[in-house]
């Protein structure tokens, strides 16, 4: 039987390239291998083939493209899926597995962690359903504490992090405000420092639902239950006509005397529903989700919307990345995570639509440096992580033992997502290159 | 002329035209002829002939011709008027002539060949009519016996030819002995011109050229000729407007019409007949007819068929209606064998297996194993079989049981897609977990950011709805029955009825503006004093607990419903009967009753979208009020369901939802009727609420049978179409304990809440 099965099965040969630095290139040789292996097979390949110059190489996973597209099933299904001759030689590129390789401890709030954000390496900044923001510099020490806020935060934003001494950060609440925080980020982390808002925005209607920053840290933007899209200037001075200076509020700002409050520079209006998510990622350009089922992209000078994506769902989260940072993810009230390229003339139909999680989308993210890879979380607990290469997950993290309402990368290898769990969780060592 | 050219023929076809042409002239007139009138016709007839007019008449005589039978006797008189006529001679006169000539000349042989029974018959007329010169000329004609031509002594027997043929003879023909006739001389022209000026008579002559011998017309017949001419009837005596004889007796004749005997004809064989098989015999013989041979029948015995013809397709079986086909039996396998092969036979376990099946399942046939022949047992079902199939036969129906054979399919009304009515909610999603009782109402905030909900475990807490977190909780010591938020946006105010008690709360979830105003609208403190009218009924407390303003009614509270501009509530009280439903205004702190008496046993109410109506379920019926207007109801809306539990109203204000406690659902159209549009009947259990979406068109009920059902119910702004209901979705995953409580639908999206008893409340989404 064992020579049977060696006769039907067919031999391929594979060249294995990479673009990975030594410790990982192989020789460039072709190696004859059986056509039925899957991605661990030609991991476990490349691992002994490594091996075999490297004694003490430790194994590694890797995944595997041919022509761009990830091996998700055998060698032979897939050639055969693809129609790729099995005659010549294959060149199969190699890349190391997306996949968390490490857990880190989880810090644990004092309730719901309802936002999260990774933009600054040097922190990870959390809010939390206690109206308390957190700045993690690393995971179990809690630096800074962000007070003032009488609602639960809904979303956090870094406004300003080049600035080596101070780093500004804006955090939305449900209270209907958003806070402005400075802190020094290199502070000694013994004991967490509460820091108040040096400027208070008041404006929305109702709950606050997102906040996001302009990359130059000038304005943020936010966007709320009250359906619309407000800009702030983030400056502390009140110089500025819509700056408008301390009025003596009995009740909340007794305290700091320093603190400000300012209006919104501009209102978007346009989305009929809650707008549940925004996002800057250009100087003028600002996307937006809402719960009335449109993706919406501003135009910061005219504030007309010059985009609008009808998707059929209420939208929880959006964010631009991708090839060219122009491609829009978006999750909402269902389990499909939608990608759009707006550059596509004529249709509006998402060109990838990926649908392994069980419940609401709370978050997606693409990566900051790589064009296909984007991390989703959802209700369900799970947090996957997406290349556009492959309709499969490339890793699921189920580290969360409740709906995880929001997830970032940070420093480009780890994802930080926070949940109806209290817990900030850190799956760190995946290799992106 | 043309006569003549057919004088040739046979003798007895020549018979027949002669006759038909000489009644067809009478015909022609379309009177009915006396004989003797016809005489004198004939003979004016020929006398125009002559004198030149002849050709056309003739010819129309001849066509007319076909209609006559028998009028023989027409053509002896003729003959005998050419007997009378004399000698006279003509030259040009000789088609004429010859033509009377062949007519007595066929008129006897019509008699030769003439059947015998009219021959007596016309003897008989003969001696009748005796009388006259003229008469019995022509009566002898008419009797066509040989006699007849005995009479007219020299006469030319040439036949029907052509008497061109004896132009340039000295002879016309040959008499009856075998002599040549000789022609006479005829007078030349000149001489026969001074002949006619002389003799004033000389127009009636007529030359018969067959005879060779000219002929006058007497008087009458010249007359009578010319009465036919014009119209008339030929006789001058004849009536043709004489009065009706009725011959018959119409008094019942016993005996009949005549008494002669049966001829004897009658009981002869026809010789004709005899001779005319006679005649197709010999022609079969002789070959000449051709007859058809007769098909050889199939020989009698067992028609052989397909032993293996599949039963359904035989016509023979099918088309006897009775024929039942039978069913098809197994072909016998292996396993019957005696001694099948080891596979066949069944382990223990299977056997056990076979035991612990129904009867029916069983298999009939259990493989077993015989070494050989010998050793089969006896069939140990044998007898009960056949009395089995005893018994089927005894008591199977004898006829045939006629199904109606409708696809089911085919009958179930055409609905839309499922897929073309998306949205709807389908799927659950969140859950909201935290009551410890079953949660028996919820309500979401106008702008479905949250939702309020009431459990019997005395709780009460508002939902973040995106994301499950419970954001609040009061907890009362009473089971929650009933919870409202207020639908103004700008007033966040959530009304609790539990036992005799109304909560206005504050859900401080407003900004600062309106938290002031709800405040101030609960902390002012003087509650003015209740009319008398209402005193017995509610009185308002301020709620030390947790700062709001507390209701005390009479009897206990089944259900509350806002007014659409948050500021009106209604409070019904199940068995406050008359007064079971009161109005509280929230900003004056005021209750009044409705200004009309409710009649029956209020169930629940409900405030019209958009008009100042109110609608009150009472157990049986909805009465739809006039606010504005004290007396009598608008409009009574009859369900026919025996309890109403829940109601619900379309956004547009004309239809109208009421579930009732036998799980039917009604849905009224008011533009309608009074009668219910619909009835669903889809819960096996109660329908313990039903809700209807504010913007898209859909519409749920849930039941304590733990299912809650989505619709699609469209209305449309045409009068003329109906609206569409079609059935979408049965959401189930609340535990089957108490069932679904509350069914609420989100105020913007497409979701739908339910609260279950088994303490949970789910999200479905689309």
């Amino acid at each position: 039987m064992d020579v049977d099965g060696e006769d039907v099965s067919r031999r391929l040969h594979v060249k294995f390239v990479t673009k990975l630095d030594s410790p990982f290139k192989v020789p460039v040789n072709s190696v004859a291998i059986p056509s039925n292996v899957t991605r661990l097979g030609l991991s476990s390949i490349v691992n002994s083939i490594i091996q075999s110059d490297n004694p003490e190489w430790k194994t590694e996973p890797f995944d595997f493209l041919i022509d761009g597209e990830l091996i998700r099933m055998s060698l032979e299904e897939f050639l055969l899926a693809k129609g790729i001759s099995a005659e010549r030689t294959l060149e199969i590129e190699y890349i190391r597995a997306v996949t968390p390789r490490k857990e880190e401890e989880p810090s644990l709030h004092n309730d719901w962690v309802s936002a999260v954000n990774g933009s600054s390496p040097r922190f990870i900044l959390t809010g939390c359903y206690d109206g308390l923001g957190r700045v993690w510099s690393s995971a179990g020490s809690c630096s800074h504490i962000l007070e003032g806020h009488s609602g639960a935060i809904s979303s956090v934003a870094v406004v300003n992090s080049k600035d080596a001494e101070t780093v500004t950060v804006a955090t939305a609440s449900k209270d209907r405000t958003l806070r402005l925080f400075k802190f020094d980020a290199d502070e000694s982390v013994d004991s967490s420092t509460r820091v108040t808002a040096y400027k208070i925005l008041r404006g929305h209607k109702a709950s606050v639902q997102s906040v996001s920053a302009q990359k130059s840290g000038d304005m943020v933007c936010s966007s709320s239950w009250d359906c619309t899209i407000n800009l702030w200037n983030t400056n502390q001075s009140t110089s500025e006509g819509e700056s408008v200076p301390v009025k003596k509020r009995k009740g909340n700002n007794q305290a700091d005397e320093s603190q400000s409050e300012g209006e919104a520079v501009t209102t978007l209006v346009g989305h009929t529903q809650c707008v549940s998510s925004v996002v800057w990622p250009e100087h003028d350009v600002i996307y937006s989700a809402s719960w009335d089922h449109s993706v919406r992209r501003w135009d910061v000078e005219t504030g007309k919307d010059s985009l609008n994506l009808f998707c059929g769902k209420a939208l929880n989260t959006v964010d631009v990345g991708g090839e060219g940072s122009a491609l829009i993810a978006a999750g909402g009230s269902d389990p499909i995570l939608r990608v759009w390229d707006p550059r596509k003339p004529g249709t509006s139909a998402p060109i990838f639509q990926f649908s392994s999680h069980s419940s609401w989308i709370s978050a997606c993210k693409w990566h900051r440096s790589s064009w296909y890879h984007l991390l989703s979380a959802s209700y369900d607990g799970k947090i996957m992580l997406w290349d556009l290469r492959t309709a499969w997950p490339l890793s699921i993290i189920e580290t969360h033992n409740d709906k995880v309402l929001s997830a970032d990368w940070w420093k480009g290898e780890n994802v930080i997502s926070g949940g109806a769990d209290s817990n900030l969780r850190i799956s760190s060592g995946i290799a992106i290159s | 002329m043309t006569k003549k050219s057919k004088g040739g023929k046979e003798d007895k076809k020549a018979i027949e035209t002669k006759s038909k042409s000489v009644s067809g002239k009478s015909q022609k007139q379309k009177k009915p002829v006396e004989k003797e009138v016809e005489k004198e016709v004939k003979e004016e007839e020929e006398l125009i002939q002559e004198s030149g007019t002849d050709s056309d008449y003739d010819g129309d005589s001849l066509s007319g011709s076909l209609n006559s039978d028998d009028f023989n006797s027409d053509i002896f008189e003729s003959e005998d008027d050419v007997t009378q006529g004399g000698t006279e001679e003509e030259d040009g006169g000789d088609g004429e002539s010859s033509q009377d000539e062949l007519l007595v000349h066929e008129g006897s042989i019509d008699n030769e060949d003439g059947d015998d029974g009219s021959e007596q018959i016309d003897s008989d007329n003969n001696e009748e009519e005796d009388g006259s010169d003229e008469g019995s000329d022509r009566d002898e004609a008419v009797e066509e016996s040989d006699s007849s031509e005995d009479e007219v002594a020299p006469r030319n027997t040439v036949g029907d030819v052509p008497l061109k043929w004896y132009e340039d003879e000295k002879h016309i023909g040959y008499d009856i002995t075998g002599k040549k006739i000789t022609k006479k001389e005829r007078q030349d022209k000149l001489d026969s011109f001074l002949a006619s000026m002389d003799d004033s008579k000389n127009w009636r002559k007529i030359i018969d050229d067959y005879n060779d011998e000219e002929v006058e017309l007497t008087k009458e017949e010249s007359k009578m000729v010319r009465r036919l001419l014009k119209g008339k009837a030929p006789h001058a005596d004849f009536d043709p407007y004489a009065d009706y004889v009725d011959w018959f007796k119409w008094t019942d004749a016993i005996h009949p019409l005549s008494s002669a005997p049966e001829p004897k004809r009658r009981f002869i064989p026809s010789i004709w007949e005899a001779k005319k098989v006679v005649k197709l015999v010999r022609g079969i013989r002789m070959g000449l007819i051709k007859v058809a041979k007769p098909e050889e029948e199939p020989e009698e015995g067992p028609v052989p068929y397909l032993l293996w013809e599949p039963a359904s397709t035989s016509d023979q079986k099918n088309k006897n209606l009775t024929y039942i086909p039978p069913p098809k039996l197994k072909l016998p396998g292996h396993e019957e064998s005696y001694n099948p092969s080891l596979e066949y036979i069944p382990t223990e376990e299977e056997k056990a297996s076979y035991e612990l099946m129904f009867e029916e399942d069983r298999p009939k046939l259990i493989p077993t194993r015989f070494t050989s022949l010998r050793s089969i047992p006896a069939y140990g079902n044998a007898l009960k079989e056949s009395f089995e199939r005893c018994l089927d036969l005894y008591l199977c129906p004898r006829i045939r049981k006629k199904r109606i054979n409708i696809d089911p399919e085919s009958l179930k009304p055409k609905l839309p897609s499922r897929k073309d009515l998306r949205p709807y909610p389908n799927s659950c999603y969140l859950e909201y977990k935290g009551h410890t009782g079953a949660v028996t109402s919820i309500s979401t905030d106008s702008s479905g950011q949250w939702i309020a909900s009431g459990s019997t475990d005395g709780s009460v807490r508002i939902w973040e709805v995106e994301t499950g977190r419970c954001l609040k909780v009061w907890q009362f010591d009473e089971a929650i029955k009933f919870v409202a938020w207020n639908p103004l946006s700008s007033l966040p105010v959530l009304a609790i009825a539990m036992g005799r008690d109304l909560f206005f709360l504050n859900t401080e979830l407003g900004n600062d503006e309106e938290q002031e105003v709800i405040k101030e609208m609960f902390h002012s403190g003087n509650i003015p004093e209740p009319e008398a009218s209402v005193a017995a009924i509610v009185t308002w407390l301020q709620d030390e607990l947790y700062g709001g303003i507390k209701i005390r009614h009479f009897k206990n509270i089944s259900s509350i419903d806002w007014h659409r501009k948050g500021d009106y509530l209604s409070t019904v009280m199940a068995s406050g009967e008359t007064r079971g439903v009161v109005l509280h205004q929230l900003s004056k702190k005021k209750t009044q009753r409705l200004p009309f008496k409710i009649r029956g046993l209020p169930v629940c109410t409900l405030f019209h979208p958009s008009l100042s109506y109110i609608f009150v379920a009472t157990r049986k019926d909805v009465r739809v009020y006039n606010l504005l207007k004290t007396g009598l109801a608008t409009k009574k809306l009859e369900t026919g369901m025996r309890e109403i539990s829940s109601m619900a109203i379309h956004p547009g204000g004309d239809n109208l939802i009421v579930g009732s406690k036998e799980g039917k659902m009604c849905w009224f159209d008011m533009d309608l009727s009074s009668k219910p549009y619909k009835t669903l009947k889809n819960h096996p259990k109660d329908i313990t609420n039903v809700a209807v979406h504010r913007s898209y068109p859909l519409f749920a009920s849930c039941s304590e049978d733990s299912t809650a059902y989505v619709f699609h119910g469209k209305v449309y702004n045409d009068l003329n179409q109906n609206p569409l209901i079609v059935p979408l979705e049965i959401l189930r995953g609340h535990s089957i304990k108490g069932g679904v409580l509350d069914c609420k639908f989100h105020p913007r999206q497409p979701w739908l809440f339910t609260a279950g008893a088994d303490s949970i409340i789910k999200l479905y989404c689309h």
